[in-house]
């Protein structure tokens, strides 16, 4: 018995080693990607930052009226829900989401149809098995992602919205908080918020705007709302990894301990073998 | 002439940060020209070729897909989702973009499929007209 108590001990000993093998893998391969994202996430700050202060000054100088500033009066609201493609991240994918249909359901009490663009393999996933009205859906793009892939995304969303398919925007992501915590968050896309429609200052709008300040603002709008998609699905591939890495810690750190209990039952059964084969030799030493 | 502060923003980098003399760039309303000096001004950008005036007195041109131009008292600011300069422009993709860009609008679907194309073909027909020094 015991002889088969310690081969079963074995196996699965190596068993859990090869395991913790591949989530030490993927936690390391986790934190290359987490360093890379946040980089990638830095670099676009200037410009969108810059962009959004043009922006600002346009309509705090200028009463400007524009139809993406205005409230709408088609019903349909189109939620964006960037998740991630891969599984095995803890509970990222499933918060985010649970958010995402925490919202859908609020907006659809209000009267208001609903329509979702998955983004990430697992969203769209989540969304078609539960039979929401689905456009665009995009997978395995977070991790290549250019600001050309998020404009296509953000003219379609626009599209929408000057075809009149669409009243409101959504987006729903997860934003990094630290490498330890990571946060689903909801923000309104369109109408564009945030441009309080005061002149405060008199002497600053003798800036000349070519050809009129609402031109220049509508010019701009894409490319805010392409820096809204691209900032939260970057953000939002970076929380992926963090929260992988988390996972994939303590995953490690699951097996490590397993493989140290089995162990020990290992090392008591391979003594108590020896233990039993010593005692059956000096008992037949002692017969003759 | 005086110089000026320029700065050319994209989202991947700091394009341009230095001084020139001269700027040309592309706005919806026709080509403006900014030296020293110039009044507070704020326009669009299509895409087009931005010409730059180097320290050694010949322009640089750069190729821009669309942006804003902002100029105030003491800089400017180009604020452009793609710049490239002509003589880095990869003239085999941008010919290929051309080809794909022809193609989905042949295939003749949604008027928004329409004009995704329409600016993706304007997009990559600059980018080779800049690469030609026109």
């Amino acid at each position: 018995m015991a002889t088969a108590n310690m081969k079963d001990v074995k196996r699965r000993i190596k068993s859990v080693e090869s395991t913790k093998q591949i989530t030490k893998a993927m936690e390391l391969v986790a934190s290359s990607k987490l360093r890379k994202a946040k980089e990638r996430a830095e670099k676009a700050q200037p410009f969108f930052k810059s962009l959004y202060e043009t922006m600002c000054e346009i309509a705090g100088n200028n009463a400007i009226m524009s139809q993406y500033l205005s409230k709408n009066i088609v019903k349909t609201c189109l939620v964006v829900v960037v998740a991630g493609d891969r599984g095995l991240a803890g509970g990222f994918n499933h918060n985010v989401l649970k958010l995402a249909t925490q919202r859908i359901e609020e907006l659809k009490s209000q009267g208001m149809t609903v329509k979702v663009l998955p983004l990430g393999k697992k969203s769209v996933e989540y969304f078609e098995k539960r039979k929401y009205d689905i456009v665009n859906p995009l997978q395995h793009i977070a991790e290549g992602m250019t600001i050309y892939k998020s404009q296509e995304i953000a003219d379609y969303v626009i599209g929408m919205f000057k075809y009149g398919e669409i009243g409101s925007a959504e987006l729903i992501y997860t934003t990094l908080i630290s490498a330890l915590s990571q946060e689903p968050v909801h923000v309104k896309m369109l109408p564009v918020q945030g441009f309080d429609n005061k002149p405060k200052d008199k002497a600053v709008s003798l800036t000349i705007y070519d050809p009129s300040p609402e031109e220049v603002f509508d010019g701009l709008i894409p490319k805010y709302l392409n820096g809204m998609i691209y900032g939260a699905i970057v953000d939002s591939f970076a929380a992926e990894q963090a929260a992988r890495r988390t996972a994939m810690e303590s995953a490690s750190d699951n097996a490590g301990e397993m493989i140290d209990s089995l162990s020990l039952l290992y090392n008591r059964a391979r003594q108590a073998q020896i233990t039993q084969e010593l005692t059956e030799i000096v008992s037949g030493s002692m017969k003759k | 002439m005086k110089p000026f502060k320029l700065e050319i923003i994209t989202p991947e980098k700091i394009f341009f940060d230095g001084e020139t003399e001269h700027l040309i760039a592309r706005t919806s309303e026709g080509d403006v020209g900014i030296l020293h000096g110039h009044t507070p001004y704020v326009a669009n950008l299509v895409s087009g070729p931005v010409k730059v005036k180097m320290e050694d007195g010949s322009f640089r041109m750069a190729a821009v897909s669309g942006g804003v131009i902002k100029v105030s008292a003491d800089n400017t600011v180009i604020i452009a989702s793609a710049v490239e300069w002509a003589d880095e422009i990869d003239v085999e993709r941008a010919k290929r973009s051309v080809e794909d860009a022809k193609r989905r609008l042949k295939e003749n679907k949604s008027q928004r499929e329409f004009d995704l194309a329409e600016q993706k073909l304007k997009r990559a027909l600059n980018r080779i007209s800049v690469a030609g020094g026109l």
